[in-house]
């Protein structure tokens, strides 16, 4: 078990490393950063221009400019940004617990709310709780997110207005100036992820509700459910511990797959939202043409993806056993 | 990990296997026979149409065009503008034909190279293996690390220099989306290259690429076309997405997700800005995702999926009536082999009548959807105490007989007659009424040692669950390991302790079959069912794990139904032979007179077949118990014992535990 555990987390570091190279290549072949300061008119001097290619490191080959990158990042250092002042790994690393928050809250919710549904509409197979479910799944499969987002908050400000309480909260992820004292400032937090949690929630929901669905169909199909029937079983125990369990444990694979789709959601949830997290970090640095930034944020974004896989990993094989002899062998 | 991730999460749907799909013409024609007869596929497919078509001819065809300005500024649906205008006088109904055009026309040149790329990455990954796999599908995972929102509008924002058209993001976007189809393709593959016609055309020297053409793609076709459906709609919600970010279609073009990234603040005030150009994708990918839904079904019609808990089970099943209307229809079906002539259709009436055990009076099982006929007017009994045997080949109503016995029949099932244990009638029961009997006077066996047993539960929990279920409450862990330990003993296994908190997949088949065993007879059942119990085992152990069942079946002096299609295997175990075929009961006689005197031709040829198979090259293998009957027919090849051979001895059982 320890072993293969060791073996999966190497595998997560190459995996980490490859995928820091295909990182790297892309954002560096897919244009020259300084490509605005190279057209500005009146022209700027040539001097300026390699002195700004010298600071950002321009000026070497690729693979030894991928060797500091990557060495820096080791250490922490993400190289400099196009607005001087901007400290990379500062602004990440506070952003990252921004957009964790959101991530995590809302994939916990999800999966939840996915597993409940997924075992009713399995086990009450084409009728109408199933029925209705499955139609509500494809809807929400059809809906943009970014649409969703949009309705939500101009929901929210609407009962706002009318009530005239602030009942949601639609901008940002805390009150502007941040409210103090512990339980105070965890209560405003709380109170801000609502609308997002529900939006990033929703897109999610429907594909892995119709997953579960069709793992508890698998599992009700199984011969060990017809033979604990007919041990004599309590029709909950079987269920419990003979089609609900088994039935669970596919679902972990999907959603450490499903990370990267969590972020993109993010992002555009963020977005909607007004929130200072990953995306509009993200989003801002794209319309600068801030290199270092944008691969610092798919380096971090790229570890917790991985990091994810690896604990789903773990999971597995701890919940099933059948997991665990690949480990004898 | 290869499992295939269909784009929008909707894999799970996509049928059972590869071996499902259509892959002749007839069965193409049946497909679309079944789509035609789907009103879903039918609404959904002219939704696309629709919609597919006003993108195309809608923009040249309305009065204004997307970039007209009009005088009219922010005004809701009229007559003249149905969609209303937008701040700046665009008429909404242009600019959302406009944006349809441009999202449908990016999200089909999305999806037709991601789709070639994928089939063709999938089709290599499945068909090559080694080297040439593991580099395309690392490439698929290190794609998936990384959020395909972000990546993509790095993208975009990259490629605005050149100007970003339709094509490159087309191009971008496809370059994402390709995994999934790469994965499903890849597992399909996989599995079709085990198959021995793709060995034979190998062998036959049809060089590689030619079998990917003529053999693989077709066989991936049906679950690429559904995929394909998928692939739009995520592109066109992609697509969206990205023009919402800033980063895909851009002003004075504009695209759906633009459309509504310019109402984001005016939903509420000038709702048809933001509502028209939403519903145009919600309306477009709900129908296609539905058409990927019907085309899902129509390639790969679900089965019928049984659901043993189900509470309406019961209910389903209350045919008592007109039972001998239904079983005589069925006997007219075609199906039944009709008894020699001048014999009556023997009735199983050799036991005294006074105090059967299990009787069971003029049973059918019928299946009306499929009209087969399984069982057929079939009385059997049983008394205290009997050993018998139900014989028949594969399909002849053996285990349906039983299944119906125990109130278990498979979903679509219909059910006449009578069947009564200890004089009760067993036909109308409920879930906890059952549980009184069904592992607790009756105990059953399943064939399949491998798939009876919880994959996640250890030996121990199961021995738990019996013990706990049977006396309806908790039982202490050291009261379960003794039992449990004493039960595994009595069946032969060995170090039982420590197979204790094993897990079923750690235990041969052999030993978890005696567990199956062992479990059976925790109640101290008056009735055992055995169905076929050692079919799936190996040859070797299949003598050893008999001997355990008759030892435990002896030390509790239950009655057993022995169920097998090897006349061999019950000569010394049972006292009585009924043989089944067609769902009718051809014959039933005690087991001496019937391998003496077999009377119906079927019987005579299933014999025939016993000295045959004893022959066979394989006759140094462990003998089966062949009771040689007392008369010269009876199969006189076999190295067979004359009686039931008393529990084995223990150094035997530790020879298999070491080895299997």
């Amino acid at each position: 078990m320890v072993r293969s555990i060791a073996l999966r987390v190497v595998n997560s570091l190459l995996v980490l490393l490859a995928s820091s190279i295909l990182i790297f290549a892309l954002v560096s072949l897919a244009g020259d950063p300084l490509a605005e300061l190279r057209q500005q008119d009146p022209p700027v001097s040539p001097s300026v221009i390699a002195a700004e290619e010298h600071r950002l490191g321009l000026d070497l080959p690729l693979p030894e400019r991928y060797l500091r990158w990557i060495a820096g990042v080791l250490r922490g250092d993400f190289g400099q940004s196009v607005s001087p002042s901007l400290d990379i790994a500062a602004e990440l690393g506070g952003r990252v617990q921004v957009t964790l928050r959101l991530v995590v809250l809302a994939m916990f919710v999800a999966i939840v709310l996915a597993v409940g549904a997924g075992l009713v509409s399995g086990l009450r197979q084409n009728r109408w709780p199933d029925l209705s479910l499955t139609f509500g799944s494809f809807v929400l499969l059809s809906l943009p997110s970014f649409w969703m987002a949009v309705l939500l908050k101009q929901g929210g400000i609407w009962i706002n207005q009318t009530t005239g309480y602030r009942v949601f909260y639609t901008v940002g992820f805390e009150s502007v100036p941040p409210v103090t004292g512990f339980w105070s400032h965890s209560l405003d937090l709380a109170g801000h992820l609502i609308l997002p949690t529900i939006v990033l929630v929703l897109v999610h929901l429907a594909a892995w509700t119709r997953y579960q669905r069709a793992a508890t169909i698998r599992a009700l199909q199984a011969d060990h459910v017809k033979y604990a029937i007919l041990r004599g079983l309590p029709r909950g125990q079987v269920m419990r511990s003979h089609v609900i369990r088994p039935s669970l444990i596919p679902l972990i694979t999907i959603v450490g797959l499903e990370m990267p789709g969590l972020f993109s959601g993010a992002i555009i949830t963020e977005t909607v939202f007004q929130w200072n997290g990953m995306g509009a970090l993200l989003l801002d640095a794209l319309r600068r043409s801030d290199v270092n930034v944008v691969l610092g944020w798919l380096m971090v974004s790229a570890s917790a993806v991985v990091g994810f896989n690896l604990l789903t990993d773990i999971l597995y094989r701890v919940i099933d056993p059948r997991m665990r002899r690949a480990d004898h062998v | 990990m290869s499992e295939p991730i269909a784009p929008a999460g909707l894999k799970p749907g996509l049928g059972p296997g590869p071996a499902a799909g259509p892959a002749s013409a007839s069965a193409w024609a049946v497909a679309r026979h079944r789509f035609l007869r789907d009103p879903v596929a039918l609404i959904s497919l002219t939704v696309v149409s629709a919609m597919v078509l006003a993108a195309v001819c809608g923009g040249p065809l309305w009065i204004y065009s997307h970039t007209t300005i009009t005088p009219d500024l922010s005004q809701p649906p009229s007559a003249v503008h149905p969609f209303g205008t937008d701040t700046l006088g665009h008429d909404m109904l242009a600019l959302v034909l406009r944006g349809l055009r441009q999202s449908l026309s990016i999200a089909f040149m999305v999806a037709l190279p991601a789709t070639l790329l994928g089939v063709v990455g999938g089709i290599v990954a499945g068909f090559r293996g080694g080297l040439v796999d593991n580099l395309i599908m690392r490439l698929v995972d290190l794609i998936l690390t990384i959020p395909s929102m972000a990546l993509a509008s790095f993208l975009g924002s990259r490629l605005r220099g050149v100007g970003i058209s339709t094509f490159t993001l087309s191009m971008v976007l496809a370059a994402l989306l390709w995994t999934s189809m790469a994965r499903l393709v890849r597992g399909v593959s996989l599995s079709i290259r085990q198959e021995l016609y793709v060995d034979a055309a190998i062998l036959m020297g049809a060089s590689q690429p030619r079998i990917m053409v003529r053999h693989v793609l077709p066989n991936v076709l049906d679950q690429v076309i559904v995929s394909v459906t998928l692939l739009v709609g995520t592109a066109v919600l992609s697509e969206s997405g990205l023009s919402f970010l800033g980063f895909g279609i851009r002003p004075p073009d504009t695209s759906l997700g633009l459309l509504v990234s310019n109402a984001k603040d005016s939903a509420m005030t000038r709702p048809w800005t933001f509502y028209f150009p939403g519903l145009a994708i919600i309306v477009f990918v709900l129908a296609i995702n539905f058409l990927g839904e019907s085309l899902r079904r129509a390639l790969n019609p679900h089965r019928v999926t049984n659901d043993y808990l189900d509470k309406r089970r019961r209910r389903s099943r209350r045919r008592s009536t007109g039972s001998a209307r239904t079983s005589r229809a069925g006997g007219q079906s075609g199906r039944a082999v009709p008894a020699p002539p001048g014999e009556p259709v023997p009735t199983d009436d050799l036991v005294p009548a006074d105090e059967p055990l299990l009787e069971i009076e003029r049973l059918g099982v019928e299946f009306p959807a499929e009209r087969v006929q399984a069982v057929d007017d079939l009385s059997l009994r049983l008394a205290p105490g009997e050993v018998v045997a139900l014989v028949g080949e594969s399909g002849s109503g053996k285990t349906m007989t039983v299944l119906a016995a125990v109130g278990l029949l498979p979903v679509g099932a219909q059910l006449s007659g009578q069947v009564r244990f200890r004089g009760r009638s067993l036909t109308d029961l409920d879930y906890d009424q059952w549980r009184a009997i069904r592992g607790s006077q009756i105990s059953i066996i399943l064939q399949d040692p491998m798939t009876s047993l919880n994959p996640v539960l250890t030996v121990f929990r199961h021995f738990e669950e019996t013990l706990r279920a049977l006396s309806g409450h908790r039982v202490a862990d050291a009261e379960v390991r003794r039992r449990a330990v004493e039960l595994m003993e009595a069946v032969g296994i060995t170090r039982a302790p420590d197979r204790l908190y094993q897990y079923p997949h750690e235990l041969s088949g052999g030993m978890r079959q005696r567990i199956v065993i062992a479990l059976a007879i925790v109640p101290r059942p008056q009735l055992i069912i055995a169905d076929e119990p050692t079919t799936a085992l190996d040859v070797t152990v299949q003598a050893r794990v008999l001997d355990s069942l008759e030892a435990a079946r002896a030390s509790v002096g239950a009655a057993m139904i022995f169920i097998t299609h090897d006349l061999a295997l019950v000569a010394g175990l049972v006292d009585r032979v009924l043989v089944m075929k067609d769902g009718r009961l051809v014959e039933a006689a005690p087991v001496d007179d019937l391998f003496a005197r077999p009377r119906h031709p079927y019987t005579q040829t299933l014999l025939a077949r016993v000295p045959r198979l004893r022959r066979g090259p394989d006759s140094g293998s462990p003998p089966v118990w062949a009771q040689a009957g007392s008369e010269a027919e009876a199969p006189s090849g076999g190295p067979g014992v004359a009686a039931s051979p008393p529990p084995t001895a223990s150094a035997r059982l530790d020879q298999e535990a070491g080895h299997d």
